[in-house]
């Protein structure tokens, strides 16, 4: 937890109330983002994410496997985070465990979508091989380096990130063999595909504190919120998860006003997100 | 034609006589039994803590669901009823303390796997566990009602059953306090517009007004029952 | 000895809330003396009980039983196994929790049945009202283990008691047997049929056209229970005998006998766990008198809520 006194306090909510945060920030702006993509050279994708002192990494694994029986037409995706026990004081020895649990499930939540398969930011019937029988799944663990605040974001934009930079490679079925139970699968090392990401929705939290709310708050601002809404957005405008944090009571009104604010927040971050993606792709390249 | 409103519900408070509070629940398919434990002292190694501890825990029991499961706890369940019901109790009331929610699901409404279902038990354990809360007299600032509607070809249901969960394009689950008019915990999965997701609050906050005034009758019973 | 003196003395002055939180024996020991229990009760007569059956809609058989405000609530499910090939006649092994080769009968106490169990900690007491279930059931003979076999060395029928302690309020073996018992005479074997591959499967109601199928056996069936076992648990402190104590008097009180007879009146088991109190014969024999009562009771109360659930 992060110490403060009680001057502190009432600073950093007399800024925020004043539309002048601590580093000079106004309430809806980001602090800088920076990306860089292919970290992790042994998996299909991997970026890391830094937004001031937050520091994430996501990787995208796939391995083939067999779908399910309830859904033969789609492939399987697993989010899972791991929050460093060096991250922060309070994650040492098992202390993460709890706020890693939370952000795997928020980010399920935000990214996969509905049961049927709407809104989700990953095709999951792109995944597959062979119907019911061969595809691909998609293991994505976020790994929280440094903590300061605003998780939830760095994490999801991450592993956008990172899904950008994934490469699957190209399966040939042997011909003749599609109907066996097992068939045979010929795993291409040259030729990759890559995936649609122009779906996949950025998340945008919504920290109250007082009676104003800011993005991406930092860590000492955290420690002054009330509660916290997550929303996430995808390039349509449409609104694919939310989650809230924080047990204090909000007014509906201002649920719905925080989703428009989350709208019009969305658009900025998706746009200055792609064109980080680029550059780091474009740099990765050269 | 998925029925639009099932609001077939028991809820009966005082189910297990060793517990300080307790409610029972039948909501469609799901049965779930809450106890409440407490005030009570907080485990040794927990630090001083000037307002009280809320401690959540959700199992199910192995016949829960069609195929016989482990029986085992559930850690998003528990994480999400306590943060459902943290902003409805009035912590400061029982300092050092702890009070103890425990919820038995003995019937899920009727995923394959534990794992699977989402949106049928959990707003049934929530609002369930606010009464039992409410029996066992832990001061809180309103009751705590829970709803969930899924979204289907455009269609809201609400409180959906298992086949419309299966095939819903999102789901949306509002837990609240009625008469302050405050939302104590909101998720939502799957694809919504801004209009829809109005709609889907809106419909979410007057089933929950209902749902109140239902578990405050049953409360109201029960007190004017006692005191004859 | 002052303590007691003094507790004589203000016996006549505190509040009866008061004086049993004090000196919780000596409130006991006064009412025991005027052959008459805490809760009103005669020392031999056990609480209040009731059987429902088919409780569980997910159960091929289920019974949930109150004795006073101790709740059980058991369920059954059968599932199909291949059993192992040493003895291919007997249902099927799950080598670790079982009465021999038949069932697995497992004991739960969640943390919702009383305030000693918190969650991740199992109750002390609940694997050796496990064990003594496991124990009950299978030495007293009452179901023929051939029953559950289907079609020998392919198939038998698996079954898994599951039996949740509700609401703990003492004598939770006696409870938790009933609510065992009255569950296995609600159980219903579901009918299968073999199909194409020589595959066992469940023939489920709707679907008429399986049934032609070769069923192996035709309808839903029920198992024949030859002797069934009744249990009454009964504390001993100084020469009185209490049947069917509360979990108040067993926390004070802490010697207790459990007599387990079947309905021909035959001694199936007899638990005395130590305890402060040695118990003479003569006890145990008055222990037995007192089972052998509420063992017709018990039976009673079971034929009828078997034949109320035939209406």
């Amino acid at each position: 937890m992060v110490g403060l006194s009680l001057g502190e306090t009432h600073f950093i909510q007399g800024g925020i109330a004043q539309d002048l945060r601590c580093d000079g920030r106004k309430r809806l702006t980001y602090r800088p983002i920076s990306v860089e993509t292919g970290v992790i050279p042994q998996t299909n994708g991997s970026a890391r994410v830094r937004m001031g002192a937050t520091d994430v990494i996501a990787s995208v694994k796939a391995e083939l496997g067999k779908p399910s029986l309830l859904q033969p037409d789609k492939g399987k995706v697993s989010i899972y985070v791991d929050c460093s026990s060096t991250a922060e004081p309070a994650f040492e020895g098992r202390g993460g465990d709890e706020l890693a649990a939370e952000l795997s499930n928020a980010l399920q939540r935000c990214l996969l979508g509905g049961k049927s398969g709407a809104g989700a930011g990953i095709d999951l019937s792109s995944l597959i091989v062979v119907e019911g029988k061969i595809c691909w799944d998609l293991y994505i663990d976020g790994l929280v380096v440094s903590s300061d605040g605003n998780l939830l974001d760095a994490l999801g934009a991450a592993i956008k990130a990172a899904l950008s930079n994934t490469g699957i490679p190209r399966v040939q079925v042997a011909a003749g063999t599609s109907n066996d139970e097992h068939p045979e699968v010929d795993v291409s090392d040259e030729e990759f595909l890559q995936f649609d990401t122009s779906r996949v929705p950025v998340i945008v939290t919504l920290t109250k504190v007082g009676r104003h709310y800011i993005v991406d708050a930092t860590s000492e601002e955290e420690s002054q919120m009330s509660s916290a809404v997550s929303i996430s957005v995808n390039r349509q405008g449409h609104i694919c998860g939310i989650t809230k944090r924080g047990g204090v009571g909000l007014d509906p009104s201002i649920i719905l006003d925080m989703i428009s604010v989350a709208k019009h927040v969305s658009e900025q971050l998706i746009n200055k997100l792609d064109s980080e993606i680029a550059s780091a792709e474009a740099e990765e390249e050269s | 034609m998925p029925k639009l409103y099932k609001f077939l519900s028991v809820f009966r408070t005082g189910a297990v006589n060793a517990a300080s509070g307790s409610a029972y629940a039948e909501f469609g398919n799901t049965k779930v039994i809450v106890s409440v434990f407490g005030p009570r002292e907080s485990k040794k190694a927990m630090m001083y803590s000037d307002i009280g501890r809320l401690n959540c825990n959700v199992s199910f029991t192995t016949f829960a669901t069609p195929i016989r499961g482990q029986g085992s706890d559930h850690k998003e369940y528990c994480a999400m009823l306590h943060k459902a019901l943290e902003g409805a109790i009035i912590l400061e009331t029982f300092p050092k303390t702890t009070v103890d929610v425990f919820a038995l699901v003995l019937e899920s409404s009727g995923s394959n796997s534990i794992s699977e279902c989402v949106a049928g038990d959990l707003p049934v354990v929530i609002s369930c566990a606010s009464l039992a809360l409410a029996d066992a007299g832990i001061m809180m600032y309103d009751i705590v009602a829970s709803v969930s509607v899924s979204c289907f070809n455009k269609n809201l249901v609400i409180d959906p059953i298992l086949e419309e969960e299966i095939g819903q394009d999102g789901s949306l689950m509002i837990t609240c306090m009625p008469s302050r008019y405050e939302i104590t915990q909101l998720t939502v999965t799957g694809e919504w517009s801004t209009t829809k997701i109005n709609e889907g609050m809106q419909l979410c906050l007057d089933a929950c007004a209902k749902l109140a005034k239902i578990m405050r009758s049953c409360l109201k019973e029960v007190a004017s029952d006692s005191q004859e | 000895m002052g303590l007691p003196n003094v507790s004589e003395d203000l016996s006549s002055e505190v509040e009866v809330d008061a004086f049993k939180r004090i000196f919780p024996l000596r409130y006991f020991e006064r009412h025991l003396a005027e052959s008459i229990r805490a809760d009103g009760r005669p020392l031999g007569k056990a609480r209040e009980t009731s059987i429902f059956l088919g409780a569980v809609a997910f159960a091929n058989g289920s019974a949930l039983v109150k004795i006073g405000s101790t709740t059980m609530l058991t369920a059954i499910k059968m599932e199909i196994m291949t059993p192992s090939l040493e003895s291919p006649d007997e249902g099927c092994l799950d080598w670790l929790l079982l009465v021999g080769p038949l069932m697995s009968i497992d004991f739960h106490m969640p943390p919702i049945c009383s305030p000693i169990v918190r969650p991740g900690r199992p109750a002390e007491a609940s694997p050796m009202v496990s064990k003594q279930l496991s124990n009950t059931i299978s030495s007293s003979r009452m179901i023929d283990l051939k029953e559950l076999s289907l079609v020998s060395g392919k198939a038998a029928w698996m079954a898994y008691l599951d039996i949740y302690c509700l609401d703990a309020d003492g004598a939770l073996f006696d409870a938790a047997l009933l609510s065992a018992i009255a569950a296995l005479s609600h159980l219903q074997i579901p009918s299968i049929a073999m199909n194409d591959d020589g595959k066992i499967v469940l023939v489920s109601d709707e679907d008429g056209q399986k049934r032609a199928q070769e069923p192996v056996n035709k309808e839903k069936r029920k198992l024949t229970l030859r002797s069934i076992p009744f249990s009454l648990t009964c504390i001993l402190h100084k020469n009185y005998i209490l049947a069917d104590p509360t979990a108040e008097e067993e926390s004070i009180m802490e010697t207790h006998v459990t007599v387990v007879l079947d309905t021909s009146g035959q001694l199936i088991s007899l638990y005395k766990p130590g305890g402060p109190v040695l118990a003479y014969t003569s006890a145990i024999q008055d222990c037995a008198a007192l089972t052998r009562q509420r063992v017709k009771e018990l039976n009673n109360f079971l034929d009828k809520a078997n034949s109320a659930m035939e209406v």
